[in-house]
């Protein structure tokens, strides 16, 4: 792609706590802060909580169904996390163009959850072919 | 692993991972994430190869479980084919403790066929006296 689109976003998705398990599994990521509610219960979230690069993939399956293959073989994503997401919230990505910049477009990215809060802020970078 | 002896500079690990596609697969259902690309491309998400680094650095750290992400930063040089054996390693950035907590930042590396696939910098809190 050539072109930048001004405005990127995905359809909301709910994130269920089977979805995090199978996470933990693929990822190999099995803190008991994501999985064990006894556990997390005495963490400051008070109950689990999901991958947060769980929540950060979202962005990047943003920018590989808009981008194709430029997003693959030459894409940065620089992300915080702002806030924790919970299995049941119902997460959306976004991207806002910022500036073309070397030949590439940068994005204001956001994950935000079904109320709205910014879960993930950053930036993704994306080469432009042609 | 004392997470209080990581020096910056110092390398925590280096290992041969084999990024095959049934791995790829596992992790891009699990993450939802059913982008056509990477099987009419033959390569795999690169979050998925993200998770891989990320997961062998986590290992290597012995993590204390409550450690979670505060940043990431991910570049993808260049796609990683399915099946590719890809060599992973991390070093260590940063190491502090402030009010009770240590931030810890790690440069992670992915390497296939001798040519970069990712570079990455993780930045974690974890509570002191985590176990």
């Amino acid at each position: 792609m050539s072109s930048a689109p001004e405005r990127l976003e995905t359809p909301p998705r709910l994130i269920t706590q089977g979805q995090v398990v199978e996470y933990a599994d693929a990822s190999g990521d099995h803190n008991p802060l994501h999985l064990d509610e006894e556990f997390a219960r005495g963490s400051p979230y008070g109950r689990p909580i999901v991958h947060g690069m769980l929540a950060l993939a979202m962005l990047s399956e943003m920018m590989t169904a808009s981008f194709g293959i430029a997003w693959l073989s030459g894409g940065r994503l620089k992300a915080r996390f702002r806030a924790p997401v919970f299995p049941g919230d119902a997460i959306r990505a976004s991207g806002t163009l910022k500036r073309i910049e070397g030949g590439a477009a940068v994005y204001e990215a956001v994950v935000a959850n079904q109320d709205g809060a910014s879960v993930i802020t950053g930036e993704a970078e994306v080469p432009l072919s042609g | 692993m004392d997470l209080s002896d990581l020096e910056p500079g110092q390398t925590l690990m280096e290992r041969r991972v084999a990024v095959t596609a049934e791995r790829a697969a596992a992790y891009a259902k699990a993450a939802g994430d059913g982008c056509a690309l990477y099987a009419e491309e033959g390569v795999v998400p690169p979050m998925a190869v993200a998770a891989l680094a990320l997961a062998e650095a986590m290992t290597a750290m012995r993590l204390p479980a409550g450690a979670v992400h505060t940043g990431q930063e991910f570049a993808f040089p260049r796609p990683v084919a399915a099946g590719s054996q890809a060599s992973v390693s991390a070093s260590v950035s940063a190491n502090s403790v402030r009010r009770g907590t240590r931030f810890l930042a790690l440069d992670l590396r992915v390497e296939v066929g001798g040519e970069t696939a990712l570079e990455g910098k993780t930045s974690l809190a974890i509570p002191e006296g985590a176990e």
